[in-house]
């Protein structure tokens, strides 16, 4: 079973994810409501997450950051990790994808087809 | 649908009414900064706690199917995002309209 760990500020946000991952498509979920908890979460989890679902805007640290800590840890480096953000100009979608995340998802998302996007940026086959 | 998809939407449902109060005190605080607008004392900290909202909204309702939400949501942030004074009167209608796309029967 896949584990994902999502990363967001907003609870509602949070809820609505692990719902839709968990119901559609049976993935273990852990959040976290901040970059540095979620940089914790990710390393205390055993086994590591198989993907990371990070928000771009978060107070202290934003989701840019948030992944640039993280590729600093050995551990945490080779979680693929997904951008979600409700920004929609290209010059935003391009600085994120020039970060060196796997993916940029929108938000608003689609609950019923999340576990679908996920699998289709990362080129996974279930 | 599936059965999960049906689960889904159910749980999804239950959800939302559960985040209906936290929509209302987001669209009240569009509201407060429209007044505060309309009367000249908007503060930069309401201004950018209004445009910070209006963003969290256009990035959650059309979770929840509300599409036409998310469109007005995001139209407000980026108003509260232009240069000078926003119009007071156009953010006015725009919340209006946004909880009308929400809550149509209120």
């Amino acid at each position: 079973m896949r584990r994902i760990l999502i990363i967001d500020d907003e609870e509602d946000i949070r809820e609505v994810a692990a719902l839709s991952l968990e119901a559609t498509a049976g993935w273990e979920i852990v959040t976290a409501s901040s970059g540095a908890d979620g940089i914790l979460a990710a390393g205390n989890s055993k086994p590591v997450p198989d993907a990371i679902l990070m928000d771009v805007m978060m107070p202290e640290m934003d989701g840019p950051s948030t992944f640039r800590l993280m590729q600093q840890n050995p551990e945490l480096a080779g979680i693929p990790v997904l951008l979600l953000t409700a920004k929609v100009q290209g010059v935003d979608q391009r600085r994120f994808a020039g970060l060196g995340v796997s993916g940029v998802l929108f938000k608003p998302f689609d609950p019923l087809t999340l576990a679908d996007q996920i699998c289709e940026k990362l080129d996974w086959k279930d | 649908m599936n059965d999960a998809d049906d689960k889904t939407a159910s749980l999804l449902a239950s959800l939302w009414q559960r985040n209906i109060p936290l929509v209302e005190g987001r669209l009240a605080l569009l509201d407060r900064a429209a007044a505060a607008i309309a009367d000249g004392r908007l503060t930069e900290e309401l201004r950018e706690e209004a445009s910070h909202t209006a963003h969290k909204l256009a990035g959650s309702l059309g979770m929840y199917g509300y599409d036409e939400g998310t469109r007005i949501a995001r139209e407000i942030e980026v108003l509260l995002a232009g240069d000078g004074t926003p119009d007071a009167a156009r953010l006015g209608t725009l919340v209006a309209e946004l909880r009308r796309a929400v809550f149509p029967a209120a």
